[in-house]
C-alpha cells in the first residue's frame, strides 16, 4: 500500500512539498512586492476586470429587489419627500436673502481685495457597489473607475461633507478609504476661529481624530471641522467632523479631540467623487495605500 | 473501521445470491471518482456565493476554501494546489487586500489537505473535520502574521471563529458534495 503511493507519487509530476514551496514563494513574494511597492497594480487591475462582471451579476438581484422596492414606495416616497421639501423651502427662502446679502458683499470684498475667484470643481456621481470584507480597513468600492475619470487621491463627498478618499482605481470600479480609515488624513480647520489643523482616521472606530494639540488649543467640543484647502487634494470648506471632546494629556504635555464625521457613508448609496487635480497619481497612490510610512 | 456507503450494495443483496455475499476486503480502491464537470460547477458556485456581501460579518465561514479543501482530499488530480491559489489570489483581489494573502491560506490548506490524504481517508466527515481544524487555524493564522508583519496591524480574533465554523460545515461539504455518487450507488444498489 505504502509503496504503490510512492509510485503514484512520482508518476503525478513535482511532490506535494516542492508544489507548497513554490506557492508559498510565490504567495509571500506578492505579498511583499504589494505591500512595499505599486508594480503589481496592472495585475490586480486585470484580474479586477476579470472579476467586474461576476461582481455585477451576483449583485443583480440585490440591485433588483431594491429597484422594485424603491418603485412601489415611489408614490408614500414622493409624498414625504414633498412635505420635507416644502419645509426646507420655507427655511431657505430666509437663508437665500441674506446669502444673497452676503454674496454680493463677498464679491465686492473680493474686487478690492484682488482674490481670484473660486471654482467649482467637476463631479462624478458614484454608486456603492460592495464594501470590500477586509478586518483591517474602511474602504467602499464604487461602481466608476479610471473610465470614468475617478483617479487614487480624489476626495470623496455627501450631502454632510467629505466622506473619504479614492485610494484605488480599476478601469471599471474605484476603492475610496473612508475618513475614519487610520491611513486617511485630511488638513482641516475650525470653523469657529479658523486654526488650521490636521485630521486622522480614529483608533476609536467610526471616529476622527485630531493628535498633537498643544495643551492651552482653543478647540471645544461642538466646533465643527471644514476642509481648508491646503495641500490641494481637498477642496476648501467642505464639512468634515464636529468635536465631541478634547482630551488633555499632563503626561506628554499634548491634546487630542475626538470627532464624530459630519457624513454618512454608511446610509447612502450614491456619492460624488470630486474631479480635483491629481498630479501625480503614481506617487499619490503609493502614499495613500501604505499610510504615512511610505512618506517618510 | 467506519465503511464507506459504496459496500452497501453487496450487504443488502445478502439474502438472495451467496455470491454477491461475498465482500472485497478493501473496498477504497473501487471508490467512485466525482464528475469533473460537478467538482467544477460546485467551486465555481461557491466562489460566485463569496462575492456577496454576507462575508462582511468577520467571523463567517470562509465557504471557498471548504469546498477546495474538500476537493483538494477527495479529487487531488483534479483540484490542486494550484486551484488553491488562484482562487485565493481572487478574493484577494475583491476584497481588496494585500495580493498573496488568501492566496496564502488556500495554499497552506490545501497543501494540508493533500498531506493528510492517506489517513483522512479513512476517517468518516466528522474525524476528518476534527484533524482539519489545526490545518485550517495554522494556515490562517500564518497569513495574519504575515499581515502584521508587513501592515503593522493585527486584526481581532474573530477568524479562529470563522475556522471553527468553516470546520464545523465539513460533515455538511461530504454529505452534499458526495450526493451524486451516494445516488449512484443508490441505483446500482437497486439493479443488482
Amino acid at each position: 500500500m505504502q509503496e504503490t503511493g510512492t509510485i503514484r507519487l512520482f508518476k503525478r509530476g513535482p511532490t506535494a512539498e516542492l508544489r507548497l514551496f513554490v506557492f508559498v514563494l510565490l504567495a509571500l513574494t506578492l505579498l511583499v512586492v504589494d505591500a512595499r511597492w505599486t508594480v503589481l497594480d496592472p495585475a490586480r487591475q486585470a484580474i479586477s476586470v476579470v472579476l467586474y462582471p461576476f461582481q455585477r451579476i451576483m449583485l443583480a438581484p440585490r440591485d433588483l429587489v431594491e429597484h422594485i422596492d424603491n418603485w412601489t414606495d415611489a408614490a408614500a416616497l414622493a409624498r414625504s419627500e414633498k412635505e420635507a421639501l416644502q419645509r426646507q423651502r420655507i427655511e431657505l427662502a430666509q437663508i437665500s436673502t441674506h446669502a444673497a446679502q452676503l454674496a454680493t458683499e463677498n464679491v465686492q470684498l473680493r474686487r478690492l481685495l484682488n482674490v481670484a475667484d473660486t471654482v467649482t470643481q467637476p463631479s462624478v456621481a458614484v454608486e456603492v457597489l460592495y464594501e470590500p470584507p477586509n478586518a483591517f480597513s474602511h474602504h467602499l468600492v464604487f461602481n466608476k473607475g479610471s473610465a470614468s475619470g475617478i483617479r487614487p487621491g480624489m476626495p470623496v463627498i455627501d450631502e454632510g461633507g467629505v466622506v473619504g478618499q479614492i485610494v484605488r482605481v480599476t478601469p471599471f470600479t474605484s476603492e475610496a478609504a473612508l475618513l475614519t480609515d487610520d491611513k486617511v488624513s485630511i488638513p482641516v480647520q475650525v470653523l469657529r476661529n479658523g486654526l488650521r489643523l490636521i485630521a486622522f482616521g480614529g483608533n476609536v472606530s467610526g471616529k476622527v481624530e485630531v493628535r498633537y494639540l498643544t495643551a492651552n488649543v482653543d478647540l471645544v467640543p461642538g466646533d465643527t471641522l471644514v476642509t481648508s484647502g491646503i495641500g490641494g487634494l481637498f477642496p476648501a470648506g467642505l464639512s468634515v467632523a464636529q468635536v465631541d471632546r478634547v482630551e488633555r494629556d499632563a503626561a506628554t504635555g499634548f491634546a487630542l479631540a475626538v470627532a464624530t464625521p459630519l457624513s454618512h457613508p454608511e446610509r447612502h448609496r450614491h456619492f460624488l467623487v470630486l474631479r480635483v487635480d491629481v498630479s501625480t497619481p503614481e506617487h499619490t497612490q503609493e502614499a495613500l495605500l501604505h499610510g504615512s510610512q511610505a512618506n517618510e | 473501521m467506519d465503511r464507506k456507503p459504496t459496500n452497501s450494495g453487496p450487504m443488502s443483496s445478502l439474502g438472495r445470491s451467496s455470491l454477491s455475499a461475498l465482500q472485497p476486503i478493501d473496498t477504497s480502491p473501487f471508490k467512485r471518482p466525482s464528475g469533473l464537470l460537478f467538482i467544477w460547477v460546485s467551486v465555481l458556485l461557491v466562489w460566485l456565493i463569496s462575492l456577496l456581501p454576507w462575508r462582511l460579518w468577520q467571523p463567517a465561514p470562509d465557504l471557498l476554501l471548504l469546498v477546495l479543501a474538500f476537493w483538494c482530499l477527495h479529487e487531488p488530480q483534479r483540484i490542486t494546489m494550484l486551484t488553491a491559489f488562484f482562487f485565493g489570489l481572487l478574493m484577494d483581489v475583491h476584497d481588496g487586500g494585500l495580493l498573496g494573502e488568501q492566496a496564502l491560506t488556500y495554499t497552506l490548506v490545501a497543501y494540508g489537505a493533500v498531506v493528510l490524504r492517506r489517513r483522512l481517508l479513512r476517517f468518516n466527515a466528522v474525524i476528518q473535520a476534527l484533524h482539519l481544524l489545526p490545518v485550517f487555524v495554522l494556515a490562517e493564522a500564518a497569513t495574519r502574521v504575515m499581515h502584521a508583519w508587513l501592515a503593522g496591524e493585527w486584526a481581532d480574533w474573530d477568524w479562529l471563529w470563522s475556522a471553527l465554523f468553516t470546520v464545523a460545515l465539513w460533515p455538511l461539504a461530504e454529505i452534499l458534495l458526495h450526493l451524486p455518487q451516494r445516488r449512484l450507488d443508490e441505483t446500482d444498489a437497486g439493479s443488482a
